[in-house]
């Protein structure tokens, strides 16, 4: 009898063990596209409608908890925030007159830059956080069905949030900026010079812009803004302009500049977001055709190591 | 386990999962505590495999994890596989020492968190997360425990109080309540 029991728990946990292992490798050595994606997205198509109603019914809960927390941080923000409007309003007036030349000239030079307003956005509420420590996903409850796609841009009104890295029709999974398969081309302040934002390695919090060049100026309290397609060939998932993050240090030992950000975005606290959706033949339809043929390690071509970041498929 | 009270205990395990698993993604996934999350649903597998033993635990954390992969788009197995282990660990530790302590949830919890914790970095690092062990992510996990210790005790509290009703009678524990109320002795030994 003892000896059947310990068979039998044993045979259990055995099964269990090799039926994880299994799904494991079979769910990442598939495509976006393979059998088992397909069954996790007829789930979350189930389980949405289910998760955005508890998702409401427990906001009051959440909101008392947050209340908390806000509250302790706010007296310390308080100071901090009075100083940065200041600041902003500064910037504020430099920036309209910039805003003035900048499409005086693009007028001038005909350039075809898809900025925001060439987008539709699409308001979605975040249904799911991932619970574990690396907080790089959320799940979204606008999908297919609203017309979101892979790859599709996300943002809140900080600043950009992420992008869609799987679209099923009544939900997305967005990767956040701190997912690790993330990167964005990405520009400081007024500068011309273009690196790639990328999370910091061993830090899930923050993000370095990398491949900067030497002589790239960067200060701490700058900010970091998407630079849109710098070369044609080179598309950028992005639209330029969407605030990303503020530098906190520079890192000078390396070969290229590179920044430590900090995200404006509080990923840990999203709620409401905008998917910047576009129409098919856009650079979010296109990219999701482009083969994955670059390989790492191209230097400085920033766009590039967007897309390799964005054809990158790590799974979770 | 017999028969009759597996059915029961089942429900009520599916029950409380599905209550823990959308609490866990509804609100505590979204409250930061010392700037990271408390973790329930590892908790919830650890005390049912501490309650009803090792294959409940097992089985249990399986399809909690399998339902957490699913639901949120993660990688197939993973979760699943780390809570596997953890709810079979909890339920063996159940067999073989039954710790009756005040403070033995305290510490299955603890356990339990840092091996799910630790876990899934691991896991992550093996399936090609690029990042190197840093003294952040210690930070991340070594909080995440304290926070996971806070939420502990009145974890097992609700774990208990939802299992309690449908779980077999253990020969064990009745032995030991028993002389715990008779001083140590029955009535009739003493005689």
């Amino acid at each position: 009898m003892y000896d059947k029991t310990v068979r039998r728990r044993r045979a259990v946990l055995a099964l269990l063990v090799v039926l994880s292992l299994l799904l494991l490798t079979a769910y990442f050595g598939e495509a976006p596209g393979g059998r088992l994606h397909a069954i996790q997205r007829d789930f979350l198509t189930v389980v949405s409608p289910i998760q955005d109603g508890a998702n409401k019914a427990l906001k009051p809960v959440r909101d008392l908890f947050s209340w908390f927390g806000n509250t302790l941080h706010a007296k310390s923000q308080l100071a901090q925030a009075l100083k940065q409007t200041e600041r902003l309003r500064r910037e504020l007036a430099a920036a309209q007159e910039g805003k003035r030349a900048y499409h005086e000239l693009l007028a001038l030079s005909h350039l075809d830059q898809l900025g925001v307003d060439s987008y539709r956005p699409v308001a979605a509420t975040v249904i799911d956080k991932d619970p574990n420590v690396w907080y790089s996903t959320v799940v979204i409850d606008k999908g297919e069905s609203s017309g979101v796609h892979r790859n599709d841009p996300v943002i809140n009104e900080e600043g950009l949030v992420g992008k869609v890295a799987q679209a099923a029709p009544d939900g997305a999974l967005v990767e956040l900026l701190t997912n690790s398969s993330m990167g964005v081309s990405a520009r400081i302040g007024t500068s011309h010079a273009t690196g790639l934002v990328q999370p910091k390695v061993g830090d899930p919090n923050d993000l370095l812009l990398g491949y900067l060049p030497s002589n790239a100026q960067a200060n701490p309290g700058e900010y970091v803004v998407t630079s849109g397609t710098v070369t044609p060939q080179y598309p950028s998932l992005f639209p330029p302009g969407l605030l990303i993050g503020q530098v906190t240090s520079v890192d000078e030992e390396s070969a290229y500049k590179s920044v430590n950000v900090h995200p404006v975005a509080n990923l840990h606290d999203l709620d409401i977001v905008q998917v910047l959706t576009a129409g098919a033949g856009s650079r979010a339809a296109n990219l999701d055709q482009l083969p994955a043929t670059l390989q790492a390690g191209q230097g400085p071509s920033t766009n590039g190591g967007e897309q390799l970041a964005s054809t990158q498929q790590v799974g979770g | 386990m017999s028969g009759s009270s597996a059915g029961p205990l089942a429900l009520r395990l599916g029950a409380l999962a599905l209550v823990v698993v959308f609490f866990q993604i509804g609100v505590v996934s979204e409250v930061p505590v010392f700037g990271v999350n408390a973790e329930l649903c590892a908790l919830m597998v650890a005390f049912s495999g501490l309650l009803c033993g090792s294959m409940v635990g097992a089985v249990c954390g399986f399809a909690v994890g399998l339902f957490i992969d699913l639901a949120l788009l993660q990688t197939l197995g993973l979760t699943s596989l780390i809570f596997t282990l953890v709810g079979y660990w909890c339920g063996r530790l159940r067999e073989l020492r039954d710790p009756q302590g005040a403070l033995t949830p305290l510490l299955v919890g603890v356990s339990a968190s840092a091996l799910s914790l630790i876990g899934y970095s691991l896991m992550e690092f093996m399936l090609g997360v690029d990042s190197p062990v840093s003294f952040q992510l210690l930070r991340v996990i070594v909080l995440g425990v304290v926070v996971n210790a806070i939420f502990a005790l009145p974890m097992w509290a609700l774990t208990r109080r939802a299992l309690e009703a449908a779980m077999p009678e253990d020969p064990r524990r009745r032995r030991r309540r028993r002389a715990y109320t008779t001083g140590g002795l029955s009535p009739l030994t003493k005689a």
